[in-house]
């Protein structure tokens, strides 16, 4: 048998049918016999691929080549030209529809990626991460080559600026303009970072894109140093992530060895080089001013802006420095242009972002919207909604520093504002969805709590304040709220947001300030009826045994207080001055003669 | 001079080729979910088995790893891949299952409905 | 001159020059923004938000003393939410600050307390949790008290900036962030060159010196004992800053007079000692400059300098002074001269040096420096404590009759009197080596080219034709600038002067705090306590050490002359290397890797 090159997927979907899919077969293999390749080369059909708009589609692999719109006259030419000739069809292949390219891998699993677009994923979980193979294959470093080749570094910033991207980081700088800034400075000596310093609690988008194609983020600081005239750049990642740092290092030695870093990139006139700084797990240090200390071998510590990295960074040079997510869309942008880019989103907030879904939901995991898609697509579409019958509560959005948004925000659009302006921000990525059995004053405790340990300890509101608001939170949760402690808490987070040195400090009252706002009713509960409603604040539960106590003697036993009275077979009383709400007697009741409230 | 565009377009086939002659033509294509998260819960123990089989004479198959797609609930995930249908992934795959999927799926070209995603 | 821009503040617009902070600008129009952590010799930290100002059309406040003033912009500096929100600030420092102002050192003169006054600070509304420390007592000089630490980091910018010894850092996160050395070292084992310029930047009282006021009092009246005091030629020109006087006031007459009354038996002044470390000083510049000795010779008056040397700059031991420092020369002769002439027991002696600074304390308890088994100086008071002492001791030092020194060590010339200052040792050296050397007087005795705050100065002077090129570092970081030249090209100079303190001893650790309004160091008080030491030299008919008819006395009747055996016996010591704990040089990290 002969060994096939090719393999050619047509796809046999009802709209490709209607436009003649099945002439385009036949067109397909008299084409193939004429040029001996019949044998060479595999026919299949497949399902709907889900590019309806671009059919009908045709396939050809390897190299996933997507031909759309094709017509039964086109295939001569495909057959000649690319399965003979070995050169793609170029006015055929499917060009805007770049990130779908891959798309139909993931098929099959329409519920979770139906309202998914994957941009900065584009190739996450689809190639190999550490074989820079896999990623040429799928145009990689197509977009680096398409900038040396034929854009001046202004071209490639205008093409930025055009794509209207934004920091991923959380703060939604325009990308565009904090390359023009670091372009500008003068000098030759200047760095280029990626924040790879993670560090919310619960999202692991930097670490998945990483170690799911880090190739893609090399691309995109490379592309970045040719932009603003770096020649070093710097990936900063916590140590904590082991394995996406192995495979920056099996991606940085690939690419050195291909000539994609190093001297005279691909045969130009440009050098640059990559070098990975290991960052200790310093929530602060994502702070781009305290991460570019923590790279010059001080202590992770913010300092007071202006002058901003652009124009003093690393070393006192112009810096250019990006979240892992935002390098990753700029290979993107380049090889497909601003301007499809900027088709993607909203007015003010253009292409995808990626969130790590957690909380209270179904389908937990990571996933990647449109700017523009609403909190409940994501929330009930996506994640499936809520597991167990519960009721929705709130959806928490930007972690330590972002609010939790209730019902009635939930068709609030994905974008910076928007989120803004409904009390919350867009954040890293992190969204956590709240059922009805979480209690909003813990969770806002929780999250200050985070706050309060991850505070560097320079700026006094930061250090001082967010103490003395877990100090309020937490007597409220014990049951020892005061009348005032509201108001107080809105004083000292307000304070906090406006003074404090960096964007961290700034924000740490937000999970607060938000909960107050959204759920007041709970703190008031809290404080003057000592009471819980989602029952997670032990100390204000309060057990008590039903009339349908059999009188078994369970709760007796298993109460390590002696707090449970009552005589075999009959109802049993919880002497509540001796109650330390442990909840044993809940736990080991068969009745449910135990209630608590 | 060759321009780096050029550059890349070689470059680029000849990693195809190298894809390629490791096998990627064979009927099936396995990835197995290679992140850290996969890798917590237990995707080394699955690469392993697929990996054993393929020592232990199957053939036809081209296997590869690959990053986490984002069904964290799901993980350990492997997908398999066959030109022209639809891919099949499967969710919470145990060294277990995964030996059934080399019998069923990968040697007799059966579905294992139960477990996809 | 470059164009004004126009500014707003408090809705009155003002022309002002570009290219300043906030607060530089408000200065200049007459407004005080109330500030902590700033400090103008120190690097812009941003951290304790005090300053902070409102900016029309910013999101949050900005801190004054960072951000930069732009054409139009609108400035507030006063509104009642940002005055809530200061209040506030300095209210959640207080509530983790020990409340024990009556009790504590810097009580009056503390600068948290005058901003919490001026804030109208009356009720606590956020108490809770407050952070505890234990205090560390190791050192013999400074005493480090994190619980007061109020985290403003100007220690921190002190200690790496200027004096460069970068033993202060913050550790650890939020709440539980602490200033200690590294490894959280004990301050007597870390490399603290115990300079004390930490103290004199301290806001609060977490930086103090170890005090001997009440071990002083207890001793002063134990009637077994001979009371025989010294002080430094700085201290008189500091001093009355505690009193409330205006800076530059040579107050040597009232302190002579107060030391009496507080019950001293005998009031030296290290003047004279100074004089006898030129005559040991300059003879051994010139022996070295005739033996082919090592050079360039560096002095080795300041203690934290030889701290700093032996820990940082092993190296260069052999290129400096043996001669002790004037305070511990002073000991050693009081110990045995004066106690011969007055025919004391030298056990029975109490040596006692009011000193402006704190390493003297370490210095006073080096165990080289032990004369016959004896230390020279059996106690160190500062300036602070001695001023607290005489206002303790209800003497009124400003209204006080002036009295003289005691003699026979107590007489100084000029040369003495310049010690106190960056530049002086070298000039009073050059007055003495050059005649000493030729032969010939020198007719201008005042050496311009080495006066003055400038960080590091040069100057050159010709012996019998020959080029003897002089270099003068006040401050650890422009002594580290300094000896890296010398490390390069240990020909570039001949003699160098090197002062551990910013503006020399004037600057030392051990002076007075810097009084309401003021700041701690400011330029234009080093320069006036300088120049009460400049005018005091020419006012001085003696201006010359060798002049000093109790120095040759002295040399008459005891030393011989000078590097006698006698003098290398009493009034030279040695130096070794100590090694910073935790820092392996290059060559044993090899060895201890290879057996591992």
């Amino acid at each position: 048998m002969t060994r096939k090159t090719y393999k050619v997927t047509l796809c046999d979907g009802p709209t490709c049918i209607r436009n003649q899919s099945r002439e385009i077969r036949q067109a397909l293999e008299q084409a193939l016999e004429k040029h001996s390749l019949s044998q060479r080369t595999e026919i299949h059909l497949s399902g709907c691929l889900g590019m309806c708009s671009k059919g009908p589609i045709l396939i050809v692999n390897p190299g996933y080549v997507i031909y759309g719109q094709v017509t039964p006259e086109d295939m001569g030419e495909i057959v000649e030209s690319h399965l003979a000739g070995g050169q793609p069809v170029a006015r055929l292949i499917v060009k805007e529809d770049h990130l779908y390219n891959r798309f139909f891998r993931i098929f099959g699993d329409v519920d979770f990626f139906g309202k998914q677009m994957r941009i900065t994923l584009r190739n996450c979980g689809i190639i190999d991460p550490e074989n820079i193979d896999d990623y040429l294959s799928v145009r990689g470093y197509e977009a680096l080559a398409k900038a040396l080749t034929e854009m001046t570094p202004e071209q490639v910033i205008s093409e930025v600026k055009k794509s209207g991207l934004r920091g991923r980081g959380g703060a939604g700088f325009p990308t565009g303009l904090k390359w023009d800034f670091t372009a500008k400075q003068p000098g030759d000596e200047k760095y280029v970072i990626c924040n790879a310093d993670e560090g919310d609690p619960g999202a692991f988008m930097d670490r998945s894109a990483i170690e799911g194609d880090p190739h893609t983020v090399l691309e995109g600081m490379i592309i970045g140093g040719y932009a603003v005239g770096a020649r070093k750049g710097i990936l900063y990642i916590r140590a904590e992530y082991p394995l996406a740092i192995q495979r920056l290092e099996i991606a940085i030695e690939a690419a050195r060895s291909h000539g994609l870093l190093g001297e005279r990139i691909l045969g130009s006139d440009f050098s640059f080089d990559l070098e990975i700084r290991l960052g200790a797990g310093a929530f602060v240090c994502g702070e781009e001013t305290a991460l570019i200390h923590s790279i010059e071998g001080s202590r992770g510590m913010p300092r007071p802006r202006p002058p901003y990295p652009s124009v003093s960074g690393l070393f006192g040079k112009p810096t250019l420095i990006n979240n892992v997510e935002t390098w990753a869309n700029i290979p993107v942008v380049v090889l497909d242009g601003g301007a499809w880019f900027s088709t993607i989103g909203t007015e003010t907030s253009k292409g995808t972002k990626v969130f790590a879904l957690a909380g209270k939901v179904q389908n937990t995991g990571l996933v990647e919207v449109p700017m523009g898609t609403t909190l409940r697509e994501i929330v009930y579409d996506i994640g499936g909604g809520i597991p167990g019958g519960k009721k929705f509560k709130a959806v928490q959005t930007g972690g330590p520093s972002g609010g939790c948004l209730p019902e009635e925000y939930l068709d609030t659009q994905i974008d910076y504002e928007s989120l803004a302006k409904a009390g919350s921000i867009m954040g890293s990525g992190g969204m956590i969805v709240i059922d009805e059995d979480t209690c909003m004053v813990n969770i806002a405790k929780f999250f200050i709590e985070f706050t309060q340990s991850e505070s560097c300890g320079k700026c006094t509101p930061c250090r001082e304040g967010t103490k003395r608001m877990l100090e309020i939170l937490t007597r409220i949760t014990q049951g020892q709220g005061k009348p005032g402690d509201i108001e107080k808490l809105e004083r000292l987070g307000e304070m906090i947001q406006k003074a404090s040195l960096c964007g961290l400090g700034q924000s740490a009252p937000n999970p607060i300030l938000s909960t107050i706002k959204n759920f007041r009713e709970e703190y008031e509960e809290h404080i003057h009826q000592k009471k819980c409603r989602a029952g997670e604040c032990r100390a204000l539960l309060k057990y008590t045994i039903l009339d349908n106590c059999v009188g078994c003697g369970a709760c007796k036993r298993a109460c390590p207080v002696g707090a449970i009275d009552g005589t075999r077979k009959e109802k049993h009383v919880i002497n509540q001055d001796l109650c330390i709400q442990c909840g044993q007697c809940f736990e080991v009741c068969k009745f449910n003669a135990v209630s608590k409230a | 001079m060759v321009s780096p565009i050029d550059m890349i377009k070689k470059k680029r086939a000849e990693a195809v080729s190298r894809i390629v002659s490791k096998g990627y033509l064979s009927t099936k294509r396995v990835y197995v979910g290679m992140a850290t998260c996969e890798i917590a819960a237990g995707s080394k123990e699955v690469m392993a088995v697929f990996k054993d089989a393929m020592a232990k004479g199957l053939t036809d198959v081209y296997l590869s790893q690959k990053g986490c797609a984002g069904r964290c609930n799901l993980e350990p995930t492997v997908e398999v891949v066959e030109e022209g249908k639809i891919p099949v992934k499967y969710g919470k795959v145990t060294p277990e299952r995964a030996r059934e999927i080399v019998d069923r799926h990968l040697k007799k070209g059966e579905v294992i409905r139960e477990w996809t995603i | 001159m470059s164009k004004t821009i126009t500014i707003t503040i408090n809705h009155k617009e003002y022309q002002v020059e570009p290219n300043q902070t906030i607060m530089q600008a408000a200065d200049k129009l007459g407004f005080h923004i109330p500030r902590l952590c700033y400090h103008p010799k120190l690097s812009i930290e941003g951290a304790c938000r005090v300053c902070i100002v409102e900016v029309e059309g910013m999101r949050t406040y900005v801190a004054s003393c960072a951000y930069p003033v732009s054409d139009g912009m609108k400035i507030h500096t006063n509104t009642q939410a940002l005055r809530k929100a200061r209040r506030d600030i300095i209210e959640l420092i207080l509530d983790n600050h020990p409340q024990d102002c009556h009790t504590c050192e810097r009580d009056g003169n503390c600068e948290l307390q005058r901003l919490a006054a001026s804030m109208g600070i009356r009720a606590r509304h956020f108490e809770g949790q407050r952070k505890r420390y234990e205090k560390d007592l190791s050192s013999d000089a400074v005493i480090r008290d994190p619980e007061k630490c109020i985290l403003c980091g100007r220690c921190v910018r002190m200690c790496s900036e200027i004096q460069q010894v970068h033993n202060l850092t913050q550790a650890h996160r939020g709440f539980h962030t602490v200033v200690m050395p590294a490894y959280d070292m004990p301050m007597g084992e870390s490399v603290c060159t115990t300079c004390g310029q930490c103290i004199n930047v301290c806001p609060t009282a977490a930086f103090v010196e170890k005090n001997y006021t009440q071990e002083l009092f207890e001793k002063l009246n134990d009637p077994d004992l001979v009371k025989v005091v010294q002080f430094a030629p700085s201290v008189r020109a500091a001093i009355g800053e505690a009193f409330g006087l205006e800076a530059g006031l040579n107050m040597e007459g009232p302190l002579v007079a107060a030391l009496r009354k507080l019950g001293f038996d005998y009031v030296f002044d290290t003047q004279f000692s100074a004089d006898l470390t030129i005559m040991e000083e300059a003879s051994e510049f010139l022996e070295r400059v005739q033996s082919g000795g090592t050079l360039p010779m560096i002095t080795s008056c300041s203690s934290a300098w030889m701290k700093c040397l032996e820990q940082f700059y092993p190296d260069l031991i052999d290129n400096v002074s043996t001669c002790k420092s004037p305070m511990s020369m002073h000991g050693a002769i009081t110990k045995t001269y004066f106690a011969q002439k007055k025919k004391l027991d030298p056990k029975k002696i109490l040596s006692v040096a009011v000193m402006c600074c704190t390493a003297k304390k370490y210095e006073a308890a080096r165990p080289e420096l032990l004369v016959d088994g004896m230390r020279g100086v059996d106690l160190v008071v500062t300036t602070r404590e001695a001023a607290w002492m005489i206002k303790s001791a209800g003497i009124d030092l400003v209204n006080i009759e002036p009295e003289e020194p005691d003699h026979p060590l107590g007489l100084s010339s000029g040369a003495g009197a310049i010690f106190g200052t960056t530049g002086g040792v070298m000039e009073a050296a050059i007055r003495t080596a050059y005649e000493l050397y030729t032969g010939e007087t020198l007719v201008d005795i005042e050496v311009a080219s080495v006066r003055g705050l400038k960080g590091i100065k040069e100057g050159t002077l010709m012996m019998d034709g020959k080029e003897i090129r002089v270099a003068v570092a006040h401050g650890l970081g422009n002594a580290f600038g300094l000896l890296d030249l010398v490390r390069r090209d240990p020909e570039k100079y001949h003699f160098i002067e090197i002062m551990g303190c910013p503006g020399g001893c004037v600057g030392g650790g051990g002076q007075p705090y810097a009084q309401i309004n003021a700041i701690p160091l400011d330029d234009e008080v080093l320069q006036k306590r300088a120049q009460a030491l400049y005018d005091l030299d020419k006012a001085k008919t003696i201006r010359r050490s060798h002049d000093n008819p109790d120095i040759q006395k002295l040399y008459k009747e005891f030393l011989q002359s000078p590097l006698s055996p006698v003098s290398h016996k009493y009034l030279h010591t040695h130096y070794q290397a100590k090694r910073p704990v935790g820092i392996i040089p290059k060559k044993e990290r090899k060895q201890s890797g290879a057996a591992q």
